[in-house]
């Protein structure tokens, strides 16, 4: 006898604008379908835009992601400069890269530390986020901030590279280059946790495309595209940035979430490479092309039309298109995608067929705010009963189930995916 | 299910002069913006701007499927009442003289503007190109076939601008609110500049 269950996750904060509501049906623990309604807490940032001149924008888009707040102002910016034909110098291109490569390994390093903890690899957990903290105090030496750095202004950047902070920039590269391998080869070495990720959560290549993933997500799925290659913007157009897929490393993509672990793992070697590249060829000159603001704002007043910015954010590809209107100081109006916006359409697929324990695991794989997951709401159809199970005892869940399957160690097969 | 995807690459000039032999009559503006940088100021990306008329609207995007790789961003789009009719003027004009154009832009109809954003040969170092396509709806009759069967990765884009613009898509499954709280009364919508839109004393002010 099977009881369907209907049981909405969320509302999920992915941490940038879409929280998101996951409605699971279930038949005993295993998700036979998914629907899935953002919008708890939609801010209407867009609209606040129009009251706001571009130059305050710039700090209204930095707080649309706590994470990736770097890569939207760049963006907005990007979609301004394009519509104003703005230049921006050199040095400020190749300083505006090395925040965004930045941002991207302290992203990733947060995510991969998270989604241990999801499955209850505490001691993996902590190493990552002690990790992370080397480049949190890199950035804060560069602009005094942790999270908003205020570094971008339209034709540049504000905040130029010194000597001290080249000297902690290398010293950060060995640190991560010494500390991070280790913490690469528990996780993705460890039979239990590749258990737990290898199969579950698959978003298969043909569905990556026509669900238009982005990011880690499509290239998990083994979709061989990255911005940084196809469309260099800023500092790249110097530098070879080849996407990392996981058919160059395990020999075919599965599109499950060890992929997605191991794809963000992998990039953040990429960054590396990028930023020490990045300092060795940092060329002289100015940083900003006009630091007069006044006389910023009146060529932006004067500007007129649409622009478009699209850049490869550490989740995905992001977009901003914003509108100016010639004579008028304030926005006229500005679209943001994050790409949780376009991996989140693909959710739905990920849940069918795997067990209710997978969900935070499968929620969290595409990279949102796992941590800002309020409650769940279980209802049983037929008993007209329903209950909240709180983010606590989903996380227990799921991690409980880790902790069967350590237990279970001696019969697992390596290789052999998520079998109990 | 198998993509639909071809894999015709071609150079920008190329896709341009096919797009121009192919909806000559559609094509109400069409802007090629390049994208420099890196030390050596070259070319890294080039967007394609495209407004097209209403009616040829699905057929350019089934022409453009032919080509390597559709990736869909986003829809943007604004209300832009009848104020923006001055770029189309001379287009408007070229079309009155010609009575038995099927696809008669008019300009000066109170519509939205909505803005389809894909990119297109992304496969090789520098080979991306932006596509934007830009349909102009009248207000009279807000609707656009819906593209969710050729790429359903579109459904939240389509769904957030019928919240927020009104704007109907011809065959989209599921139109429900996607972003806006459940509660809310679905006959504002709060991109719209007119009557439609939020009133002045619903705004609140936080800071």
């Amino acid at each position: 006898m099977s009881t369907t269950y209907t049981i909405p996750v969320g509302p999920v904060h992915v941490g940038l604008k879409e929280p998101i509501t996951a409605w699971l049906e279930l038949e005993g623990e295993r998700i036979v379908n998914a629907r899935v309604r953002p919008g708890a807490i939609h801010r209407g940032i867009e609209f606040m835009a129009r009251e706001r001149n571009p130059i305050q924008v710039i700090y209204l888009s930095e707080r649309i992601c706590g994470i990736c707040s770097f890569s939207h102002v760049i963006c907005f910016i990007r979609a301004v400069e394009d519509l104003a034909q703005m230049n921006v110098p050199v040095r400020g291109q190749y300083i505006r890269s090395l925040v965004l490569e930045l941002e991207r390994v302290h992203s990733h390093l947060l995510w991969s530390g998270v989604a241990c903890y999801t499955i209850g690899f505490d001691s993996a957990f902590h190493l990552g986020m002690q990790m992370r903290e080397r480049v949190m105090d890199v950035l804060e030496l560069l602009s005094g901030n942790r999270v908003n750095y205020g570094v971008a202004t339209f034709g540049g950047v504000r905040w130029d590279v010194t000597p001290e902070l080249e000297k902690a920039l290398r010293g950060m590269v060995r640190y991560y280059r010494q500390e991070f391998t280790p913490f690469r080869e528990i996780v993705m070495e460890d039979p239990v946790a590749q258990a737990r990720m290898r199969n579950v959560g698959v978003l298969t290549r043909d569905e990556a495309v026509r669900y238009s993933a982005v990011g880690p997500t499509a290239r998990a799925s083994g979709l061989r595209i990255d911005l940084r290659k196809s469309s260099p913007y800023e500092a790249y157009a110097d530098f070879d940035v080849e996407p990392v897929v996981p058919q160059d490393y395990f020999g075919e993509a599965h599109g499950d979430v060890l992929d997605r672990f191991a794809v963000r793992v992998l990039e953040v070697y990429q960054s590396l490479d990028i930023i020490e590249k990045i300092l060795d060829g940092l060329p002289e000159g100015p940083f900003v092309e006009e630091a007069n603001l006044n006389k910023v704002m009146a060529s932006l007043k004067k500007a007129d039309g649409t622009g478009w910015g699209i850049i490869e954010a550490p989740r995905g590809d992001d977009t901003h298109i914003v509108s100016l209107k010639g004579g008028v100081d304030n926005v006229l109006w500005w679209k943001v995608r994050a790409p949780t916006y376009a991996n989140a359409v693909s959710w739905p697929i990920m849940f069918r067929g795997n067990e209710l324990a997978d969900a935070p695991l499968i929620i969290n794989s595409i990279d949102p705010c796992i941590s800002c997951m309020e409650r769940m709401l279980v209802t049983d159809e037929r008993e007209y009963r329903s209950e909240v199970v709180t983010r606590s005892e989903l996380v227990k869940r799921s991690r409980q189930k880790t902790f069967e399957l350590g237990s279970l160690k001696s019969k697992y097969v390596p290789g052999g995916g998520a079998e109990q | 299910m198998t993509s639909k995807f071809k894999k015709m690459a071609v150079d920008c000039e190329t896709l341009v002069a096919a797009l121009k032999a192919k909806f000559a009559d559609d094509i109400v503006r069409l802007d090629v913006r390049e994208h420099r940088g890196g030390s050596l100021n070259e070319v890294q990306s080039r967007d394609l701007w495209i407004e097209i008329s209403r009616t040829a609207f699905r057929p350019f995007l089934d022409f453009l499927f032919e080509y390597d790789f559709v990736d869909f961003h986003v829809i943007s789009g604004d209300d832009v009442g009848i104020a923006d009719a001055v770029q189309t003027q001379t287009q408007s004009q070229a079309q009155d003289q010609n009575p038995d154009g099927q696809n008669q832009e008019k300009p000066q109809e109170d519509s939205v503007l909505l803005h389809y954003h894909f990119s297109l040969f992304q496969r090789s170092r520098c080979g991306r190109m932006g596509v934007t396509l830009s349909v102009r709806v009248p207000k009279g009759d807000l609707s656009v076939p819906s593209i969710f069967d050729l790429l359903p990765g579109s459904e939240y884009s389509e769904r957030e601008m019928h919240e927020m613009l009104g704007v109907e898509f011809v065959g989209l499954p599921n139109s429900a609110l996607v972003f806006l709280p459940e509660d809310w009364n679905e006959e504002i919508k709060p991109w719209r500049r007119d009557g439609v839109g939020p009133a002045l004393e619903a705004l609140r002010e936080l800071s």
